[in-house]
């Protein structure tokens, strides 16, 4: 584990950190320091537990055991705790943690603006006014002035994701979570969502990246994670971690995705 | 044949009874219209509790599925007598809810209500169930995400899509509960159906009642056209690939 420093203190921490689905144990024991203003990839095969734990830290699946620090204060009850329901951890981290998803998932009954102002009226409190305002902002800088009246319907792929980044931004939020977000997305429109992340990223977003993306984890992190089977098998700077891998099964790995 | 159409379409007869009628058809729409209002707010109030998340509302939801059960179970004529036999009876009660007036209306008719809603709430309730679960659950996690909490979640966003996708279903209801507002003439309510009755009781033909069949299909049939054209464009939004609630 590298020591703290650089940019800023601690901005996430995970001790031991497991997550079971029955007899399944998707998450079995996993350490993670990132720092304030890291950008974290995270590879690894699918069903390797990397989207599991995005969704642990924003408590949308509680861990069962191990303890998650965000900026530096416990966010689960400890041991056993199960659920984050009605605690006040869970307001504190969703303050605090955006996420955006791979399907997207907008609220189709809303138009792209409103997708955005909905929760900083409802949640934050801000004056219809002033989450427009901010709503507008966010929506120009991911390149979608002209959509801010259209349904998520009429919106392309890429569109979609970029209104889903903004509606997280719209939070306030310190850390951003992306779970494979151009998964789902025709390879055309990768670009214009990578690029709104490379954006915030420079920006000094603390960033956690579930991606598939090699090519923007070497270009864009500050270091790269490999999972598999619930667990961190290796981490490092990309230039190693992808160039120069130690372990046998990230070199498989990376053998795979890049082979063709 | 002529006898046929004397004993069930005897113009002059209809024209003669036709106010009489269209009194007791007016009651028939009154009744309708308030315990069908109702009945969708008492609904969709049943289907948001059976939704409450966690371990603290297991009774809430048990109750209110047990709720569900019982009442889409127990036949509404049964109910109709209970209430109106029973109720007057409770002697806890104060005087203004064991016989009922409100707005010039007597206590058979707001039994009526209260027997119609209880029933039609829960069979509404289902509907409005469904609803909600075909409401993708990547929805009320990006919600949950953003910060809101359940009720919130629920209220801007579930809810707003589950009941467009349900309004065909709930005029189906309410259409069925339409007709069978017609029961609470067992109570002694002069709606159509009992007006009808004592006319052919008295006159031995059946135009009335016939008059008062029409009434209905004049109500029900457009509202049925309606539904098949919500349920059309429901359909449309699948066929052209894209199943999401579109902006009305």
């Amino acid at each position: 584990m590298e020591g703290q420093g650089n940019s800023g203190g601690s901005m996430l921490s995970l001790r031991g950190v497991c997550k079971r689905f029955g007899e399944l144990e998707v998450l079995r024991g996993v350490d993670l320091e990132v720092k304030k203003g890291e950008v974290v990839c995270v590879l690894g095969p699918s069903g390797s537990g990397k989207s599991t734990l995005l969704r642990c830290l924003n408590l949308l699946e509680p861990p069962e055991e191990g303890d998650i620090h965000l900026e530096e204060r416990s966010i689960c009850k400890g041991p056993g705790s199960g659920t984050g329901e009605q605690s006040w951890e869970l307001d504190f981290v969703r303050q605090r943690v955006g996420i955006v998803f791979q399907q997207f998932n907008l609220f189709p009954h809303r138009t792209a603006l409103q997708n955005v102002t909905m929760a900083q009226e409802k949640v934050l409190g801000r004056s219809s006014v002033e989450a427009r305002k901010k709503g507008t902002e966010l929506l120009e800088r991911v390149g979608l002035a002209d959509k801010l009246g259209e349904y998520p319907e009429r919106l392309s792929g890429g569109q979609q994701q970029r209104v889903a980044i903004a509606r997280a931004l719209a939070m306030d939020p310190h850390v951003m979570l992306f779970d494979e977000v151009t998964s789902a997305l025709d390879p055309e429109l990768v670009k214009e969502v990578l690029d709104v992340m490379r954006e915030l990223a420079e920006e000094g977003m603390t960033m956690i990246v579930v991606t598939h993306e090699i090519g923007f984890a070497k270009e864009v992190a500050d270091r790269v994670i490999f999972m598999d089977d619930g667990l961190i098998v290796e981490e490092g700077p990309p230039s190693q971690l992808l160039d120069d891998p130690r372990e046998e099964r990230t070199k498989q790995f990376l053998g795979l995705v890049l082979g063709h | 044949m002529e006898e046929f159409l004397k004993q069930f379409f005897d113009v002059g007869f209809m024209v003669d009874h036709f106010d009489e009628v269209l009194d007791g058809f007016w009651v028939t729409i009154q009744l309708s219209v308030i315990s069908g209002i109702l009945s969708l707010v008492w609904g969709l109030v049943l289907a948001t509790l059976r939704q409450l998340p966690g371990k603290g509302f297991l009774p809430v939801r048990f109750v209110t599925i047990t709720y569900i059960d019982v009442f889409r179970g127990v036949p509404l004529l049964l109910l109709i007598l209970l209430i109106y036999g029973g109720i007057p009876s409770l002697d806890f009660l104060p005087e203004s809810l064991r016989h009922p007036e409100f707005f010039g209306k007597k206590d058979n008719f707001w039994f009526g209500v209260l027997a119609i809603t209880i029933t039609y709430g829960a069979y509404m309730a289902e509907v409005y169930r469904a609803g909600i679960e075909s409401v993708p659950g990547g929805q009320m996690e990006a919600a949950r995400s953003l910060g809101m909490n359940h009720g919130q979640a629920m209220r801007n966003v579930i809810l707003p899509q589950a009941v467009r996708k349900v309004i065909a279903p709930l005029l189906n209801d309410f259409i069925a509960l339409t007709k069978d507002t017609t029961l609470v003439s067992v109570i002694a309510l002069n709606e159509v159906v009992l007006v009808g009755n004592d006319i052919q009781s008295e006159t031995f033909n059946s135009s009335a009642l016939t008059l008062g069949a029409l009434m209905f299909l004049a109500l029900t049939l457009p509202l049925a056209r309606l539904v098949d054209k919500l349920i059309a464009r429901e359909q449309g939004r699948f066929t052209r690939g894209a199943p999401r609630v579109e902006a009305l």
